[in-house]
């Protein structure tokens, strides 16, 4: 596991952030984590990421409080990342990996359209989480096999944003590449 | 002959924006093959036929396939063992070339080292090639890779060092599905009519994932 210190810091973070129901620190402590997930492509690191993303839209969609599982999900949730944080600071990687782990096997747990809208927040946190390494410079399919996701997800996601924007991006005049592409189907 | 070499990040773009089928007219007049890899073929047909969401997209392209209007390598004789040895080696070298913390970053995958190593393979071989590719770090790694490393610092902040020399890659030729259907525009293979054609074509590229900015867009329809 790649920079176990720096993720410990964030995941203190988290739990204030969750007290003060600061769903845009969270978003910015998830993004954090992007950085090193870029550099180092690490699996934990990838999956703090995605988890902290989902834990700022569930906090952020208060309308999941009504339904009859939230209590046991999200005091379950909290748990998980609690204990993460105690193996992480007696440097127990394997018991810290296990903590995440559960916090995606209690979406099992859930019934009907909550656990639907969960899977969802974590399957759209992953596509999110895929779309901030490409727009690091990562390529996309790459990106992909990191996050277990589809590059079709990718695509039509980074697709949406303004990543192609970037000037840095531009490596050729146009009218050369359009030169090209008329040469080849001269 | 010449060829087209599809990468998985074009073929998506044009299949989600129903425009996979431009293919087959552009083709028609194309003096050469339009050619995918293995490991294309696996992101663009085999998996998403797994995948409910995009089957049926999968199963289009694969009928570009069967058709032969899309085909492998071997159609060309190219040695399936060289290529994925080529591939290997291009892997090998730019997953080794740009450094951050004192780590190398791996920055591309199978699909699109295939997609560079056929084109080397081509050039030895005096085949005129171009790839489509709309994602961009592969196109940045062959162009300007300086921009890369100014990319990769400047989302990082942190210094990234440009490692490996990565001139062996520079005389490859990379256009996007934007300019694929901007060629099918001027060719007349565009049967709409209504409205600024161009432009939304243009448009659903970028919004489908073509690394293309509104600027690059706004100068092509100058054009």
């Amino acid at each position: 596991m790649q920079e176990p210190q720096h993720i410990l810091e964030v995941l203190k973070e988290v739990k204030e952030a969750v007290k003060k129901e600061d769903n845009i620190k969270l978003k910015e402590l998830s993004n954090q984590t992007v950085h090193s997930s870029s550099i180092h492509q690490d699996a934990d690191c990838i999956m703090v990421a995605v988890i902290i993303y989902s834990l700022s839209k569930i906090i952020e969609r208060t309308n999941y409080r009504e339904y009859p599982g939230w209590n046991n999900f999200f005091s379950s949730f909290m748990k998980h990342i609690n204990y993460a944080i105690i193996y992480l600071e007696k440097n127990d990687i394997d018991n810290f990996r296990e903590e995440l782990g559960k916090i995606r096997r209690e979406i099992n747990k859930l019934t009907g359209s909550f656990k639907k809208h969960i899977q969802d927040v974590f399957k759209k946190a992953e596509i999110n989480k895929a779309s901030r390494i490409y727009e690091h410079g990562i390529s996309m399919e790459k990106t992909a096999k990191l996050l277990g996701i589809s590059i079709w997800d990718l695509a039509e996601y980074a697709g949406q944003t303004g990543i192609s924007d970037v000037n840095l991006n531009i490596t050729l005049p146009v009218k050369k590449r359009i030169k090209l592409a008329e040469d080849i189907f001269r | 002959m010449k060829i087209l070499i599809f990468d998985s990040s074009s073929l998506i773009t044009l299949t989600m924006n129903g425009l996979i089928d431009l293919l087959a007219d552009l083709k028609k007049g194309f003096n050469g093959k339009f050619l995918i890899t293995k490991s294309v073929k696996y992101e663009t047909i085999d998996r998403p036929l797994t995948i409910k969401k995009f089957g049926l997209a999968a199963l289009k392209i694969k009928k570009l396939l069967d058709d032969k209007v899309l085909e492998m390598p071997e159609s060309i004789s190219i040695d399936e063992f060289e290529l994925k040895e080529k591939a290997k080696e291009i892997l090998r070298v730019t997953n080794i070339s740009f450094s951050a913390k004192n780590e190398f970053m791996h920055i591309i995958d199978d699909g699109e080292a295939s997609c560079l190593a056929l084109s080397l393979i081509l050039e030895k071989k005096k085949i005129e090639n171009v790839i489509v590719v709309d994602e961009r770090t592969t196109r940045m790694i062959g162009e300007k890779p300086e921009n890369l490393k100014k990319l990769f610092e400047s989302k990082l902040h942190t210094k990234v060092e440009l490692k490996q020399d990565l001139s062996f890659l520079r005389n490859i030729k990379f256009i996007r599905s934007s300019e694929l259907v901007y060629i099918a525009y001027k060719k007349g293979l565009i049967k709409l009519k209504d409205g600024n054609v161009l432009d939304t074509l243009l448009y659903a590229t970028k919004f489908k994932g073509a690394s293309i900015s509104r600027q690059e867009i706004e100068e092509m329809k100058r054009l």
